[in-house]
């Protein structure tokens, strides 16, 4: 309760907490107290209450000023400085420390900015980089009950990349009816869904699956119902679960669809249910329809296609499960061996089985990046703080000789420390940040569909307490040392030291000789990692791909299945769309192909040349595309020998194949292929090679050539086909056409991922670009933080010389023995850094090449130039520093204390 | 501890200190009131010198004399109208006055024949 006559409580509380003095406080607010009863008489309460935060303001702030005045003019008098340091009392004790650490801090203001802003640097590298691992990796599903669920891929665990869509349907029903331990155990198969009859058919993300799916993630659809068994039955299959975005998309959110039929690859499908919001399972899915196989289809076990979940039995552990389905497995390797001997099966805890594969081994490395900056970080400020720690010897010792115990100078080296990290963790917030939302914004709209968990990137308390525990931790470790050591130096010793004296002890030299000399070998070994992961990145998107990217639309589409269950609606399809392309004035050239480079989707098939006796596990794969004619002139891959297939190649004559280079040159080596004859199946037909083509890279991460098969479009056609069409100027500006050409052929058929070839490079490469992106930025921090680390260390210790110096130079030393004399260290430092670190390097690339599957070339050259530039950049510091010492006027350096 | 500082202080001190022309003011707005306090030392030094004085420079210039010696304070009256918080009254100290006298009789000597120009209306 406020009366009338009280003036504004919150203006009193700042006035009184701005005036320190008690009497004064007591007599000044009185005094206002008394001033504002009249005012409010006098003007009125709303006057008075104006009236009396202005004065509170201006009082206040007055006090505050002249406080900081009054201090600076304060005399001290030894006996008082005794008083102080021999108090026992901890309160003043501890606001006195922390008044000093303050000054320690301030009245150093290049070391300080040099430890705030290499730990501000480092912690927002270090926390955006965890923010990552956490949404990416970690955690990327944050739903109740996600421990429970587990993934079970038939494919090495030990694999960097999780190939969850491996298992075979024969193996899963096996798993299915077998298991005790896994409940709710549900297969998954890939759907692109074509959608049509709504006012903008579009290609869904979709996933066919067994009616337990939903049930073994404990949800209910919010509108309609969940799948049954008896859906699971070809003929029953046609149902559908919309997804919560797509619902809203295709729908408006209407309820009434449920209950619906919508045409789905130009058949009916009735809508049972709507998935509950945020709901994308697998890889962002969007719509369910039951996964219905006949029987013929259940025996497979040939190929392994499906992503299988389920959750684990109540009261039963992960490893439980594991062993079980492995016997299970064991046995089916026993049972079936030609089709399941070398069949591998790994049962994993739903985060790392459905999250982005690709984000494990890369979040890795560029975690180990932000690791090896931590280190090189901490070594800096290590060497800033020992070496302002040993400056200050002598100020310790005279505090200790007044009396102050060595519990107090530890304890204010020590919040000298924390006044550091603290500023670093407030500065290191935004920054990271910035970082998280340049993360986010590099990653393309068409692979955002298959990053779980991007949702959760964020800095979250817990994360922020993170950061503040690890720079406490780096500065508290770094900053006692020179405490602990102030604490055990004699007092008479470090009194009688001075610069004269004291160069400084030899075991605080090595040390942070040693620390120097580790960063500069961090420092090398990460710039030579970001190096490398530049070159790969650059290669993957700039490289020599055996085609040219340049002025290349793309455009995919998907039949279904049973419309197009014949070939020669599918051939149809793409000769109406191929025709009718072709007679665009701006399009040169148009072609069909199966798999398009760089889209991710890759097609395989066995290869038996003729004359050769291959077992069936001896079988070499290799790359099968089937391609229109035309495609070689569209995409400039060049013919090499034989010819290119024509209108005489035909269903019904000779079956014709051209392959690429690098087969020929593996299976008929210095001999022409051409004539020569191959079966795609152990039992197939025999197929002719009419020509050799140049080699393409289908992928950035291979470095060998796939050797390739090419058939014909007119001897087989696929369902998934990929329309390339060179362009005369921007591709983009015949997207239009393209699609209209589509719609022509099918307008119930969508055409997904219209783009140019080079931003489908650019989307394939994304992931290989950030981290380059990201282990640039980390390793330029490095790189700078190492300088000014290795410089301000040369800069202290020929500072601590300056006397040496001049004692020599008044004896007659030429400039240029001054000079080896202050730099010999720095090349001491400079080598042993720089020849650890060429080791570390060479260990790094070797990893790197392991983790990113090859993708990275080990180029030693770079290595080199790594090496030299370092050491240039590393001694023009410790020349600068020396040059200074070397220019010093000998009298001076004498006198200078 | 303060009485031992003060005592330095003391000895180390010029015997008459200096002052201000503002500190001048406000020694003599001291003298003049009875029961010197902040509010009414304010207001005569307003109604006097015919100024506005802020409250924070008061209170600076008050806590400066205080601590050159020229003034003496004891804590005293807490009436309910203060909210029970007391009020610090001021005397001037024998320092005070020689202080006084001492700028009195230096800005004598400078006025002196000069009282034809100074006292024309």
């Amino acid at each position: 309760m406020t009366s009338p006559s009280t003036p504004p409580a919150l203006a009193e509380r700042i006035l009184s907490w701005l005036i320190r003095d008690r009497d004064w406080r007591d007599s000044i607010v009185g005094d206002l107290r008394e001033e504002f009863a009249e005012s409010s008489r006098r003007d009125g309460l709303r006057r008075a209450r104006r009236w009396y935060w202005r004065e509170a303001l201006t009082i206040g702030m007055r006090a505050l000023i002249t406080r900081g005045a009054a201090r600076r003019a304060r005399t001290r008098w030894p006996l008082d400085a005794a008083e102080i340091e021999s108090s026992r009392s901890w309160r003043a004790g501890f606001a006195r420390d922390l008044r000093h650490a303050v000054r320690a801090v301030a009245r150093r203001p290049a070391t300080s900015l040099v430890v705030v802003a290499s730990l501000a640097l480092t912690l927002a590298a270090n926390s955006s980089i965890f923010a990552l691992v956490d949404a990416l990796v970690l955690r990327p599903f944050r739903f109740p009950g996600v421990e429970r669920l587990v993934v079970i891929v038939s494919s090495n665990p030990q694999d960097a990349f999780v190939d969850r869509e491996s298992v075979a349907p024969a193996d899963f029903r096996a798993w299915r009816s077998e298991s005790h331990t896994l409940t709710n155990l549900s297969a998954a198969e890939w759907w692109d869904a074509n959608l049509s009859g709504t006012d903008k058919p579009e290609q869904v993300a979709g996933f066919r699956v067994t009616a337990d799916f939903f049930k073994a993630f404990q949800i209910q659809p919010m509108l309609g119902r969940d799948f049954v068994r008896g859906e699971e039955t070809p003929g029953q299959h046609r149902r559908a679960i919309l997804g919560y975005r797509l619902w809203i998309r295709q729908f408006g959110g209407n309820p009434g669809v449920v209950g619906q039929a919508v045409h789905i690859d130009g058949e009916p499908y009735e809508v049972v249910g709507i998935a509950p919001k945020g709901f994308a399972i697998p890889d962002g899915a969007e719509i369910w329809a039951p996964l219905a196989y006949s029987p013929d289809e259940w025996n497979n076990r040939r190929r392994g296609f499906l992503v299988v979940s389920g959750r684990l039995q109540n009261g039963v552990s992960l490893d439980r499960a594991r062993a079980e389905i492995e016997s299970i497995v064991a046995r089916q390797r026993r049972e079936y061996p030609d089709t399941n001997q070398a069949r591998m099966v790994a049962v994993l805890d739903f985060q790392r089985g459905m999250a982005d594969p690709g984000a494990g081994p890369f979040m890795s490395v560029v975690q180990a990046a932000g690791v090896l900056l931590l280190l090189i970080a901490c070594a800096n400020i290590a060497n800033l703080l020992l070496a302002r720690g040993g400056e200050r010897a002598q100020e310790y010792a005279v505090r200790l000789a007044l009396g102050a115990g060595r519990g107090r100078l530890a304890g204010q080296t020590i919040l000298e420390g924390s006044i550091l990290a603290v500023i670093a963790v407030i500065i290191s917030v935004p920054l990271a940040w910035a970082a998280l939302d340049v993360s986010r914004a590099s990653i393309p709209a068409s692979v955002i569909r298959f990053v779980p968990g991007l949702d959760f990137m964020r800095i979250s308390p817990e994360l922020f307490l993170v950061m503040l525990a690890m720079a406490a931790g780096a500065t508290l470790a770094f900053t006692l040392f020179p405490a602990l050591q102030a604490a055990r130096i004699g007092i008479s010793l470090a009194l009688g030291q001075n610069s004269r004296t004291l160069t400084s002890s030899r075991e605080r030299h090595w040390l942070r000789s040693t620390l120097a000399a580790s960063q500069m070998a961090l420092t090398l070994a990460l710039l030579f990692g970001s190096v490398l992961l530049t070159a790969t990145a650059y290669r993957a998107i700039n490289g020599m791909f055996g085609f040219d990217k340049h002025n290349l639309l793309v455009a995919r589409v998907v039949l279904p299945e049973r419309p197009y269950a014949e070939a020669d609606r599918r051939r149809q399809f793409v000769t109406t769309v191929t025709d009718r392309m072709r007679a665009i004035p701006a399009v040169s050239a148009v072609a069909m192909v199966s798999n398009l480079p760089y889209s991710g989707g890759n097609a395989t098939r066995g290869f038996w040349p003729e004359g050769v006796t291959v077992k069936d596990r001896e079988v070499r794969q290799v790359d099968y595309r089937r391609v229109s004619l035309d495609y070689f002139d569209t995409m400039r891959i060049p013919l090499l020998a034989g010819r290119d297939f024509s209108n005489g190649d035909r269903a019904g004559t000779e079956a014709v194949a051209i392959v690429s280079r690098s087969l020929a040159e593996r299976y008929w080596p210095g001999a022409s292929p051409l004539g020569r004859r191959f079966r795609i199946t152990a039992d197939g037909e025999w197929t002719t090679i009419v020509g050799v083509v140049g080699d393409v890279l289908h992928d950035w991460f291979q470095q060998r050539r796939a050797p390739t098969v090419y058939r014909p479009l007119a001897q087989d056609a696929p369902l998934s086909v990929a329309f390339v069409a060179r362009t005369v100027g921007d591709p983009s500006n015949v997207a239009g056409d393209l699609r209209r050409a589509a719609a022509a052929a099918d307008p119930d058929q969508p055409v997904i991922e219209l783009k140019s070839m080079e931003d489908v490079i650019q989307d394939r490469t994304a992931g290989i670009a950030f981290i380059a992106r990201a282990l640039r930025v980390v390793g330029l921090i490095a790189f700078v933080l190492a300088i000014t680390g290795l410089y301000s260390l040369m800069a202290f210790m020929t500072s601590r010389r300056t006397q040496e110096i001049g004692v020599r130079m008044a004896l007659g030393a030429t400039w240029w023995q001054v000079m080896r004399l202050a730099t010999a260290q720095a090349v001491r430092i400079t080598i042993a850094g720089l020849v650890v670190g060429a080791v570390m390097s060479a260990v790094l690339g070797r990893v790197l090449e392991s983790v990113l599957l090859g993708g990275v070339s080990n180029n030693l050259s770079q290595l080199g130039m790594l090496t030299g530039l370092m050491a240039t950049v590393a001694l023009t510091a410790a020349y600068l520093a020396a040059r200074r010492a070397a220019s010093i006027d000998p009298t001076l350096a004498l006198r200078a204390e | 501890m303060q009485s031992y500082n003060a005592c330095i202080a003391d000895m180390n001190k010029p015997v008459v200190p200096y002052l201000g022309e503002f500190e001048y003011a406000v020694l003599l707005s001291v003298l003049q009131v009875e029961g010197a306090y902040a509010v009414p030392i304010r207001r005569v030094l307003e109604e006097r010198t015919g100024r506005p004085v802020t409250r924070g420079a008061l209170y600076t210039a008050l806590e400066r004399l205080e601590a050159k010696g020229c003034l003496r304070s004891r804590m005293d009256d807490a009436s309910g109208e203060r909210g029970g918080r007391a009020r610090r009254y001021f005397n001037v100290t024998p320092a005070g006055l020689r202080a006084l006298k001492s700028t009195h009789a230096v800005l004598a000597n400078l006025t002196r024949g000069l009282e034809a120009i100074l006292e024309k209306p």
